[in-house]
């Protein structure tokens, strides 16, 4: 590491920019980890205990257990909106269903809504990881172009090319691009892979909700 | 999200340290192999300890002069002939023109004779190289025969040259400068055991990376030194300049 000591003042603050991505980078990473981890075990234990109940208060009454699970929120939306448009319609108790096909646009709407602002919430970040992905490695490749500048700029002074003289200057350079791919690359992978798991939790929202607004529309037909 | 910050910047800090330190951690284990260097200018070189023409050997067996037998510069007494027609008595004036005469074809026979006898000398000169030659040949396999500047026993050993050649094989792992043409007059002492125990910088162009790159060499060249000759302290003078390092005749 002594190979730093000797670097310019510009591959320096390229140093810093690169480390100061990489540190936020991978506190993005390891929080998303976390989140899209939490989203997906109480999104399938949510999933099992929503199959299980027949009534929609029994899982309002319960919904608190699975806080982590995007479904959770479109199911207190669309349960919210059908119980505001049960209390318009002068309906005692929503768990009822005993609506019109006006109401559902209503729940539909709200679970639209909400699938959208689950959707922001869980790719909130991401977009800084795909930004190191594509910049770190040009941000180190614009501190390697200066330090090899500056290490030609000093054969130039003192007269001599042999290796002695060229190769730390060059060594001092590289490090730049070294660093610049060891922020890009965990980043680009976690951006990846935190877009197929979203992706896959839009898909469940989605399932969700066709599954939420058919229950809803049964049980008005069944009215 | 905070916490997620902490652990970050807590593994960055590790990797950190953890490179800061890893030389010292896990230092490296590969051996580097020495480089030698053959002078095939100065073959063959036994052994750096031994050899010297200059101080007996040589001496004591060096070829006689060439045979002072007849001088060919010496001229030889050349006939008088003209002494006598000159020491005659000069009674008529023909007489005196016949011993004229007499005079220039006998000067004639001594330039001939003079010419033979130089060619012969030359001749007898060339064998005598020759000769002498021929006996340093015989000579070399048990006499003390080295380098020019060897001070040892056997046969073309030269400790200064060891020595430089060592420096050299250091300086090229140690070189650097900053400044251009820089040069480092170095004096060195190297006693018995062959090991450097003073060095001192007489002269430098003042880049003071050169002159550390040329301690650094002296001091690693200094691990690997053979005893000088006859155990003997040894002084050299070395210059050294980024081309390479040449002694110093001063």
């Amino acid at each position: 590491m002594g190979i730093l000591v000797g670097t310019g003042l510009v591959v320096r603050i390229v140093l810093f920019i690169l480390i100061a991505f990489s540190v936020l980078s991978w506190t993005i990473i390891m929080f998303k980890f976390f989140q899209i981890y939490k989203a997906n075990s109480d999104s399938e234990r949510f999933m099992d205990f929503f199959w299980k109940s027949k009534r929609f208060d029994a899982i309002a009454s319960q919904v608190d257990r699975f806080t982590g699970s995007p479904l959770t929120v479109l199911f207190n939306e669309g349960y919210g909106e059908l119980g505001k448009f049960v209390e318009g319609s002068g309906k005692a108790d929503p768990s009822i269903l005993s609506t019109d096909l006006g109401g559902i646009e209503n729940v539909s709407r709200a679970l639209r809504r909400a699938t959208n602002s689950e959707i922001t919430r869980l790719e909130k970040y991401t977009t800084f990881l795909a930004t190191t992905g594509s910049t770190s490695p040009f941000i180190g490749l614009f501190g390697t172009v200066w330090g090899i500048m500056t290490a030609f700029e000093g054969i130039g002074k003192t007269g001599s090319a042999s290796l002695a003289v060229v190769a730390p200057g060059i060594a001092e350079a590289l490090i730049a691009t070294a660093i610049g791919l060891v922020a890009a690359i965990p980043a680009v992978m976690a951006y990846n892979h935190f877009q197929h798991k979203i992706r896959v939790l839009i898909n469940e929202m989605d399932s969700f909700s066709t599954e939420f607004l058919n229950i809803v529309q049964r049980n008005v037909a069944g009215k | 999200m905070g916490v997620s910050f902490s652990i970050s910047a807590v593994i960055h800090l590790a990797v950190f340290l953890l490179l800061l330190w890893w030389g010292q951690l896990f230092p490296t284990t590969a051996t580097v192999q020495e480089t030698y260097y053959v002078d095939v200018v100065n073959l063959p070189v036994a052994n750096p300890r031994a050899g010297s023409p200059t101080q007996k050997g040589n001496d004591a067996e060096a070829p006689p002069p060439p045979q002072t037998h007849e001088s060919p510069l010496s001229m030889p007494s050349p006939p008088q002939p003209s002494t006598k027609a000159r020491t005659a008595p000069t009674g008529k004036a023909q007489k005196a023109e016949k011993t004229e005469k007499a005079d220039t074809s006998s000067d004639a026979a001594f330039a001939e004779k003079m010419a033979k006898l130089e060619s012969k000398a030359e001749s007898q000169q060339q064998e005598a190289a020759l000769e002498r030659l021929r006996k340093k040949v015989k000579t070399t396999g048990s006499g003390r025969t080295g380098m020019p500047a060897g001070s040892g026993s056997e046969a073309g050993s030269d400790y200064t040259a060891y020595v430089q050649s060592r420096l050299k094989d250091a300086f090229y792992q140690t070189i650097s400068y900053t400044s251009k043409n820089p040069e480092v007059v170095v004096h060195l002492y190297i006693d018995a055991d062959g090991k450097v125990t003073r060095q001192k910088i007489e002269k430098s162009s003042g880049d003071r990376t050169f002159e550390l790159s040329v301690l650094r060499a002296v001091e690693k060249a200094g691990d690997k030194l053979v005893p000088p000759p006859n155990h003997k302290v040894f002084e050299g003078t070395f210059v050294f300049k980024p081309k390479g390092i040449s002694r110093n005749k001063l």
